[in-house]
């Protein structure tokens, strides 16, 4: 049995259209005194990039596609780091041979952010001066300083010019800023589910999360690393909220819609139970009830085991003081900021763009890519757009979506070097 | 295949187009290929828009009607407006924006006073029904029908000039068509400039 099991795992992992075992790799830099200077002025380093790589790297160093990861990724984008990875990496439908990121032509990077928790320097890192974690000791950090890393990996591996930086939600965010602050160093972005700035109902959301890590006594002031009590009560309700706004309505009900866990119809003739009897009210209520009854205020529908289940193994892959300051640095996202208006902002854009919207995204509605897509026309900039139709909310761009793909392997086949 | 002959044969080669309401992106494609042009497209429809995107083309989901103030002046060497005018909400405005947007443009439409459409309305007395305006009266999307002739004159007001014409009508039968095109032409097509 446990052969047969085995077998399964290798036919996943060396199946014709899996990048297979990869390995995360590591560079550091910033070593002081040539510390990197972040948006804040703060001087930082050293910094550790965590990245992993899919594909060949041309002769001509021209084939490189850097995608980058939304808010709760990582490096680990495809395939499966260890043979027992129940799954593979977090954009394993868009990367690898024959894929839209198709491996046999393009040489795939994926890093984690800075401020990150697997990986990349962030919070949960050894500051070498203090020999302490960071905590909240770790500086202000934004979108532009996370590209300022990237890139920084990007010359390390001597790539001059990238055939293509793609990414959605705070990916997306990650290739505009991209485009923006290196016009001459790649031939064309995908910029999926994005917005150029935070929206109040989008910073709302995250402060919501923010405001459930700090409240939670095990939070500490971010100092948790040593005590052995991660607030994780503050983080699951952040990752809750977080994952309702992924998805749609349309999404959750049909997935869920309003089954009771364990399929247990709720049938209030048989919840007689629960009702206390006249002859009861003196006698306290036995444990077991009791325990019956807050269980029930915990999980009683589908969709709220679901949301338990999200929240418990989110928990366990991540850091809450990556989840506030990478949180921070997208609602300060504001591509305009400084200049009169967006247009103005992406003037020296040169990139080919493909913009791409979800028609259930009520997070990042199509507005916000329309108002990219605006700027970049009035540019003269090549621009595709789409505002694909799919049920899943906004996390479609993490859905594997037979049109979706198309449109991304038609866009970069189209793309031509200069 | 004609419709494609007679733009291409206008369009040309390495000239940078716009397609308004370029579909799936068949045009651009037969633009693409045989007047290598550098081939742009703007539609309103989700599908179509997707399946020209993974045939390679640069098309935006938009709508005409309120998309093209967004395109600097000059901004293309061609726009193509093939079919599309009497559907829009303000043809008018579009008109305005394309001279605008592009150096030349092409504009193409079905000429209601054809005078198979006359005789129609003439003899049965109900909204004409042809082959290039099959729809009913309730459910037509050529809400702004106009005549060659209303074209002609809108572009003398507007001092458009009028470089190159085509109509279809009569088969081979070329010298009524040309002679007296508000009455023999079933479908027009214009070059015209600023």
């Amino acid at each position: 049995m446990m052969e047969v099991i085995e077998e399964k795992k290798f036919d996943k992992i060396n199946s014709p259209n899996s990048v297979g075992l990869v390995e995360t790799k590591y560079y550091t830099f910033a070593y002081p005194p040539k510390k990197l200077v972040l948006d804040s002025g703060v001087e930082f380093g050293p910094i550790t990039v965590s990245y992993e790589t899919y594909g060949e790297l041309n002769y001509k160093k021209d084939n490189g596609i850097l995608v980058f990861h939304a808010l709760s990724g990582d490096a680990h984008a495809a395939g499966y780091n260890k043979i027992d990875d129940p799954k593979p990496g977090w954009w394993d439908n868009m990367i690898g041979p024959q894929k839209p990121f198709d491996t046999n032509k393009y040489f795939v990077i994926c890093a984690n952010v800075l401020g990150g928790c697997k990986g990349t320097t962030g919070p949960s890192s050894i500051n070498p001066e203090t020999k302490k974690y960071y905590g909240l000791d770790f500086p202000e950090i934004t979108i532009n300083d996370m590209v300022k890393v990237q890139k920084e990996l990007i010359d390390y591996l001597k790539i001059e010019k990238l055939f293509c930086v793609a990414g959605g939600s705070m990916g997306g965010m990650l290739a505009l800023q991209w485009i923006k602050s290196y016009p001459e160093k790649a031939e064309a972005a995908i910029i999926i589910a994005t917005t150029p700035e935070h929206s109040a109902q989008q910073i709302a959301f995250n402060s919501i999360g923010r405001y459930a890590i700090i409240s939670d006594p095990n939070w500490n002031n971010g100092n948790y690393y040593c005590s052995g009590n991660k607030p994780t009560t503050g983080l699951s309700v952040a990752r809750m909220i977080g994952h309702i706004t992924y998805l749609s309505e349309e999404a959750m009900h049909k997935k869920f819609g309003r089954e009771y866990i364990n399929s247990l119809k709720k049938n209030f003739s048989n919840t007689n139970k629960l009702i206390i009897k006249p002859s009861e009210i003196e006698k306290p209520i036995e444990n077991g009830l009791n325990q019956e009854k807050k269980a029930n205020f915990k999980k009683e529908f589908e969709v709220e085991n679901y949301l338990h289940y999200q929240s418990e193994s989110f928990i366990k892959r991540f850091d809450p003081n990556s989840y506030l300051y990478i949180t921070k640095a997208i609602d300060n996202f504001n591509i305009s900021k400084g200049y009169n208006n967006l247009a103005t902002a992406l003037k020296n854009v040169k990139a080919k763009c493909l913009v791409i919207s979800f028609s259930s995204d009520w997070l990042y509605p199509k507005e916000q890519s329309l108002k990219i897509v605006k700027a970049l026309k009035i540019n003269n900039i090549d621009t595709t757009y789409v505002n694909l139709l799919t049920p899943y909310g906004h996390d479609s761009f993490l859905i594997d979506d037979e049109k979706f793909k198309s449109v991304v392997k038609g866009f970069l086949q189209s793309i031509r070097r200069n | 295949m004609k419709k494609h002959k007679v733009i291409s044969n206008w369009v040309k080669p390495y000239s940078k187009v716009l397609i308004l309401g370029c579909g799936n992106g068949e045009l651009l494609k037969f633009l693409q290929e045989n007047n290598n042009v550098e081939a742009h497209g703007l539609d309103i429809d989700s599908e179509k828009v997707s399946e020209a995107i993974s045939t390679g083309l640069s098309v935006i989901q938009g709508d005409i009607n309120t998309d093209l103030i967004d395109y600097p002046d000059k901004s293309f060497d061609y726009i193509v407006a093939h079919d599309i005018l009497q559907i829009m909400e303000k043809p008018d405005n579009v008109l305005k924006q394309i001279i605008r947007i592009a150096d030349k443009s092409i504009i193409s439409f079905p000429n209601f006073a054809y005078f198979l459409i006359r005789l129609s309305i003439l003899f049965s007395g109900r909204m004409p029904k042809t082959k290039l305006l099959p729809y009913e009266w309730y459910d037509s999307p050529n809400i702004h029908l106009f005549t060659v002739k209303d074209f002609i004159n809108f572009c003398s007001k507007q001092n458009f000039k009028i470089i190159d014409k085509f109509f279809t009508g009569l088969g081979r039968r070329k010298i009524p068509t040309y002679l007296l095109p508000n009455f023999f032409a079933e479908f027009a097509y214009f070059l015209i400039s600023a």
